[in-house]
């Protein structure tokens, strides 16, 4: 790959920019999906791509392909130097300077490859079996998936970086369906790993069961402000909503509640967030970032002061700050943009009983939806459709579903009561580690 | 065309080789331009260029799919092949293939490609300064602008071939306003299948400037309450919530698997007799059509609920093969490296009869919702959640102070069956759909209508 990146890095320079930058993925995946005990898809791709950045002074171009013969790399070179001459002149734009040291990163497991395609399979209907046998009233079981995949990235600069590395990962999910009395509630579960091995199909198959058979019967209840217990999957939610304007970018262009309030209180004393870009289970590590800075672990809320932001090169040039490697970027079709890697929440010392236990009546929430619209956080408004348990008496009751909790996500944020222990990497709208959280009160609207 | 008519042919023999019941080969070259803007300057310029082939076999209703970004002899066979090897068993031949003549509907006057980066540039930041010049409360504005053009070749084991060049054009903006403490923001776009002479209908200005009043109106607001309401919704935004709320239900995909509420129950009452539901993916120049969906079926227009009796379901051709059923035109993918899946093209509540102040009027309380933000739905149960991102309480028959901060909750089927209004001033809106990793263009719309008793979740108890 790192060859293809030079050979297009040659024929953007020679269009006669000023800096350019040349990003080759190829990659490869494959997906299975049992219904029934029967594959229902197999589906599998290939597909390379290089993404050309160049710098005609200070205005900035952009061109891709998926078709990597000659005369395309060539075409879009010329094309992405006629961008730069589209688009306004900034100071600030520019490639980062290269760096000589990457943190050692383990990405890549050889035994994914190794293990035989019908294993795979096999683990897809474990997954499914499982789920199916933790209770006649799972009436089936969903997309019980298991997908994989393995990417090649290199980038090459003007500013004389290079580099190259490999990555593969696999994970397995499923909805549960569970049915009586004419209602169907569904659970959803995941596993996550670099090779199968890591995989717990089983413990996720009868986890979508549990979640599924818990919100059996579910209703609406009567309106209340109350303490919410989030479980993992909900508190991720709520950090990738406030990862999203904890970067530069969202601070300088007043789109963060956070904007101004470095060294400050912004959450309660147990909280604390960091972004780690070189963590092994996480999915978003790598050694170096789209435009190759080198990744680390920037502490964003330490003890619930706000240490600072997320940086790519653009948005760090611009506050004088160094990038923090943040230049995050999809596949060649996008331009880096800065933007978290994994974000991880500190785990506290609770368990789920200690947090239910002290909830006279309460809320535990097990599923949030329109988190992209109901939470916002420029002006800190949160307002999402859950589901889960009400709690009384300090254990978990009756299932409750089509209500809508709401608060203000600072003042969630400085009324966490108590952090669990039991963190887990949740892949959805970002690689997020999170615990579950009592919140002290929100607004719950049902009845 | 994309591929050559043998090519094609070989590889659906090649793909049937190893017992495949069917075969098709989907290849597409799509180019599309991106612009945006913020900070009133142009901050990217992006062109590319994507091209690729899959191939899809299936027997019964097991499917084997590969995909390859390549439209050269030798990697579509090698695609094929493997396509081929997934399914084993069994076995069918493959007809002659035969061009579908359907001439497309869609009439593009200005092709984007004809048309200078600098004059798309110079549509951001007509966009830019007509929503700054709305009030000096707006202190940003977003301005966000795509076009594509793609040619899709469709062949397949029944002798289907179909071949579509599609053009899309978008501009979106996103105002935000800020007085003291309080930030609201509002969004607005513009998208059709057509060329440039969208903006010869409606200009660039005109986007920026609703964008930014929206965010303005909403720096008035104050919390929204909560509790059971009922809420008027306005002509247009609130087609997504049926799009959400009963259209994913409506596709053959959650029948099939008798995950949805509708499934087993054509014929029956499944909403007030005011609410006609259709899919039409045929309407030309509207955001969401093309002249075939992306199995080769010509678009066509699919009665779902007619006068609140279930009518019919969505189909692509695995599901009508499996169903016995007719395919209705709504196989759909993202891209080649997507299998198609039924899917939604626009659908929308038909007018029903009086005017939208009339149900102002008849409304003594209530919560009128202007602009909807976006939603999510359950599919198994029709439970939704809708932001309301331009909301108004309802005071005797007058629309009166601006809320914020509100979701909609409630369930598809009971919220169809409370809807006690609908009025004519009937609209369609834009949007990208996502359902199993993909995202497609759709349109929905509806006339201004009524739902009683309906959850608002505000922040206020």
């Amino acid at each position: 790959m790192l060859e293809i990146a030079k050979k297009a890095l040659e024929m953007a320079a020679a269009t006669g920019v000023d800096e350019a930058e040349a990003f080759a993925l190829r990659g490869s995946s494959t997906r299975v999906r049992v219904y029934r005990q029967q594959v229902e898809e197999l589906a599998s791709s290939t597909g390379s791509g290089v993404g050309i950045r160049v710098f005609r002074g200070d205005s900035v171009g952009y061109a891709y392909t998926s078709d990597l013969g000659g005369e395309n790399l060539a075409a879009i070179a010329q094309a992405a130097s006629d961008n730069a001459t589209v688009t306004a002149g900034d100071e600030f734009r520019g490639l980062p300077e290269p760096a000589s040291s990457f943190p050692e990163v383990d990405l890549y497991s050889e035994k994914l490859a190794q293990v035989p395609l019908s294993e795979k399979i096999e683990l897809a209907k474990l997954m499914e079996k499982a789920a199916l046998e933790r209770d006649s009233r799972i009436s089936q079981v969903d997309s019980a998936t298991y997908a994989e995949g393995d990417g090649r990235v290199a980038i090459a600069n003007s500013k004389g970086f290079s580099g190259q590395y490999r990555e593969n990962n696999c994970y397995a999910f499923l909805q549960a369906i569970a049915e009586t009395d004419g209602q169907m509630q569904t659970g959803m579960s995941f596993t996550t790993g670099r090779h199968p091995g890591q995989l717990d199909a089983a413990g996720s198959g009868v986890e979508a069961a549990d979640r599924a058979l818990s919100l059996l019967g579910a209703a609406q209840c009567q309106s209340m402000s109350c303490p919410v217990v989030m479980d993992p999957f909900v508190t991720s939610g709520l950090v990738g909503v406030i990862g999203s304007v904890l970067t530069g970018e969202a601070v300088q262009k007043q789109r963060s509640m956070f904007a101004g309030l470095r060294g400050q209180q912004v959450a309660d004393v147990a909280f604390t967030l960091t972004d780690d870009g070189t963590h092994f289970e996480g999915l978003a590590s790598a050694p170096f970032d789209g435009e190759g800075v080198p990744t680390r672990t920037t502490e964003l809320i330490k003890d619930g002061i706000l240490q600072g932001f997320l940086y790519d090169a653009y948005t760090a040039r611009k506050d004088g700050r160094e990038s923090t490697g943040n230049g995050i970027r999809g596949s060649y079709r996008s331009q880096p943009h800065v933007g978290a890697s994994n974000l991880r929440v500190l785990g506290g010392a609770a368990s789920m009983k200690d947090m239910i236990g002290s909830v006279d009546l309460g809320f535990y929430v097990m599923e949030v939806s329109g988190i992209h619209s109901g939470a916002n956080p420029v002006s800190g408004d949160f307002s999402v459709g859950a589901s889960g348990r009400l709690i009384r008496g300090g254990e978990l009751a009756e299932p409750v579903r089509e209500v809508v909790i709401a608060g203000n996500l600072m003042a969630i944020l400085k009324n966490i009561k108590m952090i669990g222990g039991d963190n887990r990497w949740v892949p959805f709208g970002g690689s997020i580690h999170a615990p579950s959280i009592l919140i002290g009160e929100m607004t719950v609207s049902g009845k | 065309m994309l591929l050559d008519e043998q090519l094609a042919a070989k590889a659906i023999e090649q793909a049937l080789a190893k017992g495949g019941e069917f075969a098709e080969v989907y290849a597409e070259r799509r180019r599309t331009t991106t612009l945006s803007l913020e900070d009133s300057r142009l901050e990217s310029s992006s062109t590319g260029l994507d091209a690729g082939v899959s191939i899809r076999v299936t027997r019964g209703r097991d499917t084997s799919f590969v995909s390859t970004d390549s439209l050269e002899e030798g990697p579509v066979l090698e695609a094929a092949r493997l396509a081929g090897e997934g399914l084993a068993g069994g076995g069918a031949g493959m007809k002659q293939l035969q061009k579908i003549d359907h001439p497309s509907p869609h009439v593009i006057s200005i092709p984007p490609d004809s048309v200078a980066a600098g004059e798309k540039a110079a549509l951001l930041y007509e966009a830019d300064q007509a929503a700054r010049g709305a009030g000096s409360e707006i202190v940003q504005a977003t301005i966000g602008y795509s076009d594509e053009f793609s040619e899709i070749m469709i062949a397949n084991s029944e002798g289907a071939l179909a071949a579509e060049e599609r053009t899309r054009v978008r501009l979106s903006a996103r105002a935000v306003g800020v007085r003291g403490d309080i930030m609201q923001t509002g969004s607005d776009s513009l998208g059709a299948h057509k060329g440039m002479e969208i903006f010869e209908v409606r200009d660039a200005a005109d986007i920026g400037r609703v964008a930014a009043q929206k965010a303005l109106v909403m720096l008035d607001s104050r919390p929204s309450p909560s509790g059971k309401m009922t809420v008027v919704l306005h002509r247009g935004f609130g087609g997504v919530l049926f799009h959400e709320a009963c259209g994913h239900g409506l596709e053959a995909d959650s029948i099939e698997k008798g995950t949805s509420v509708f499934a087993g129950r054509i014929g029956e009452k499944v909403a007030s007799e005011l609410v006609t539901l259709v899919d039409d993916g045929s309407l030309p120049g509207e955001w969401g059509s093309n002249a075939f969906d992306d199995e080769g079926v010509p678009t066509q227009r699919t009665m779902l609920i007619e006068e609140g009796r279930l009518a019919g379901f969505l189909y692509d051709g695995l599901r009508a093969r499996t169903l016995g059923a007719v395919s209705t035109g709504n196989g759909r993918r993202q891209s080649f490296r997507h299998p198609a899946i039924p899917r939604m093209s626009n659908t929308f509540i038909m007018s029903g009869s009086g005017g939208p102040e009339d149900i102002i009027a008849a409304t003594e309380k209530g919560f009128y919702a202007k602009t909807l933000s976006g939603g999510q739905v359950e599919p198994a149960s029709g439970d939704f959640v809708f932001g309301v991102s331009e909301g108004y309480l309802i005071e005797n028959g007058r629309i009166t102070a601006p809320l914020r901060g509100a979701t909609l909750i409630g369930n598809g089927l009971v919220a169809l069956n409370n809807i006690d209004m609908v009025a004519t001033d009937f609209e369609m809106h834009i949007g990208v759909c996502g359902k199993d990793g993909q995202g497609v263009p759709v349109g929905s719309g509806q006339p201004t209508l009524r739902i009683l008793d309906m959850t608002v979740g505000g922040t206020e108890v």
